[in-house]
């Protein structure tokens, strides 16, 4: 309990410093960033975590018992994965004096991932396949 | 099929039934977020003091790779936190419509407080990885400060997250003990295991990296579909930011350009061809960026220490750098004695065998060795020691 109530302890103070440092940005500062802040949450609790929900309760019935393992691990992975790449799909940086920046078709990198998944996928359920075939 | 039936209404906790959903789960995922939040806030730190115009703490000029190397992994490591902390927030959604306790009004605050310091957490950790993602892609979709925000949010994330783990530590250590797998789940369950969703949030994590490391790692350049960068640009380096969008094109490329070189009173002018005269020293030094780009580069052109002994500058001494750029934040820097007097600091006239083209910081431009990129001032004009 003694660890607990001190690591708790450090954590508190090095929040007060951030909240701290936050307060210290300035009031107009601190409206933007608030709207971000709880923005943030929002957006997942009341938008990506229901939508996830409602997705997989729709796709469901469209897949096979036997797939749905490999069909939610491939979701999964194209689903994270594109979220770390919205800035560079939507190419919002861009500029049109600097060519060095974003200088890929990022679109087609996306098609390349997501082929390369399905074919993972594909795989990956041939394999449980003839495993399970052989075990039977 | 639970949320189905009992829809409309708002879920219980109990409606949430994979048996995916667990705190074995849920702890192994948030061991190896914790490790990335870790490394991204003390790479994060390191970055703030070369920023910072008097660190508290010195910086060496060595290894020349250094700045490379941490602004990249804290970049990798926010890349890498992304799928695990949505992996994370999935597994605990549920716990968002637990019962709020009845009864004795110190269970009732103690469970507010602990909510309340999970959504600030929460709140800062997805505040850090969006402004920290976009950011990498020069995309500013925000009216906040951006380096004075991500880094005081990054304190509140990390307390929050030490905090967390201290009123989670039994929890913690009950979950890492047990097995993944087990008990077997109902029949109507056709999904994954634990053990293959973990499995695979690794991969979706070690993808992400994979897909923007290229940005930094020659040997992944062409595998990176998501880099911001590919490592190509003028001279075979990229830039950040272009001659035109610092308003310097007519003053750079004005065939009357000087130098000017001052200590106090005392002042030196060199022409472009003056420096050329001068001993040309190469060496090899990349360019390495916020952003978490980086690119090295055969950087020709004078050595600092040479041009600051003309006017007899101290060892030691700081050193002001000022651009033709005129507006913005980084038209001039300060670097410190020690990287002024490292044998490798250049004012470079040419890059990769080529004349420094203009958005490059053609006539001249101060490369160092580990250093951020926005302090390798380009179209320098002025050079002054400090006293």
């Amino acid at each position: 309990m003694k660890t607990r109530i001190a690591l708790g302890a450090v954590g508190v103070t090095i929040a007060a410093f951030g909240a701290l440092r936050f307060l210290q940005t300035g009031l107009a500062n601190m409206a933007y960033s608030v709207a971000w802040l709880v923005g943030g949450v929002a957006i997942h609790d009341g938008l990506i975590a229901p939508a996830t929900i409602l997705l997989t309760l729709g796709a469901r019935p469209l897949v096979p018992r036997a797939q749905r393992s490999i069909v939610t691990l491939a979701a999964v992975v194209l689903a994270t994965v594109t979220v770390t790449a919205i800035p560079v799909l939507g190419r919002f940086g861009a500029r049109s004096d600097n060519l060095t920046l974003l200088p890929r078709n990022y679109v087609a990198g996306w098609f390349v991932f997501a082929a390369l998944v399905l074919v993972c996928a594909l795989a990956a359920g041939l394999w449980s396949a003839r495993v399970s075939s052989r075990r039977k | 099929m639970k949320l189905a039936e009992r829809l409309p209404g708002p879920p219980t906790e109990e409606d949430f039934d994979s048996p995916l959903r667990d705190e074995r789960l849920t702890a192994r995922i948030g061991v190896l977020l914790g490790i990335c939040f870790g490394l991204a806030f003390v790479t994060g730190l390191i970055s703030h003091l070369h920023y910072s115009p008097e660190p508290w703490l010195p910086l060496p000029s060595r290894p020349v790779w250094g700045y490379r190397v941490t602004q990249g992994l804290h970049v990798l490591s926010g890349t890498a936190a992304i799928p695990l902390l949505l992996v994370k927030l999935w597994s605990v959604y549920p716990k968002l419509f637990a019962e709020i306790p009845k009864g004795r009004i110190g269970t009732l605050v103690l469970n507010l407080v602990e909510r309340a310091s999970i959504g600030v957490l929460v709140a800062a950790a997805i505040f850090e990885l969006a402004s920290g993602l976009a950011n990498s892609s020069q995309w500013y979709p925000w009216g906040f400060h951006f380096r004075a925000t991500h880094y005081a949010i990054a304190w509140l994330a990390i307390g929050s997250l030490i905090l967390h783990i201290a009123v989670k530590l039994p929890v913690i250590r009950r979950a890492l003990g047990e097995p993944l797998t087990g008990p077997e789940p109902g029949p109507s369950y056709a999904g994954p295991s634990r053990r293959a969703l973990l499995r695979t949030t690794w991969i979706a994590s070690g993808v992400a990296v994979a897909a923007a490391a290229g940005n930094t790692v020659p040997f992944l350049r062409k595998v990176s579909v998501f880099a911001v960068r590919n490592g190509r640009g003028p001279e075979g380096i990229p830039i950040n930011k272009s001659a035109k969008a610092a308003d310097v094109v007519a003053t750079a490329l004005d065939s009357s350009f000087t130098l000017t070189l001052r200590r106090g009173a005392r002042e030196v002018s060199l022409t472009r061809a003056d420096l050329k005269a001068m001993t040309q020293r190469g060496h090899t030094l990349p360019i390495a960026c916020v952003e978490g780009w980086s690119a090295s580069g055969t950087w020709t052109g004078v050595r600092l220490r040479e041009l600051l002994d003309l006017v007899d500058g101290p060892a030691g001494s700081d050193v002001e750098f000022r651009s033709l750029q005129q507006h913005g934040a980084f038209g001039h820097s300060l670097l410190p004695g020690n990287f002024a007097d490292d044998p490798l600091t250049l004012l470079a006239l040419r890059l990769n065998g080529e004349e420094l083209s203009i958005d490059h910081g053609y006539p001249c431009r101060l490369i160092a060795p580990d250093r951020p990129g926005v302090f390798q001032t380009k179209w320098v004009h002025e050079i002054e020691v400090q006293a």
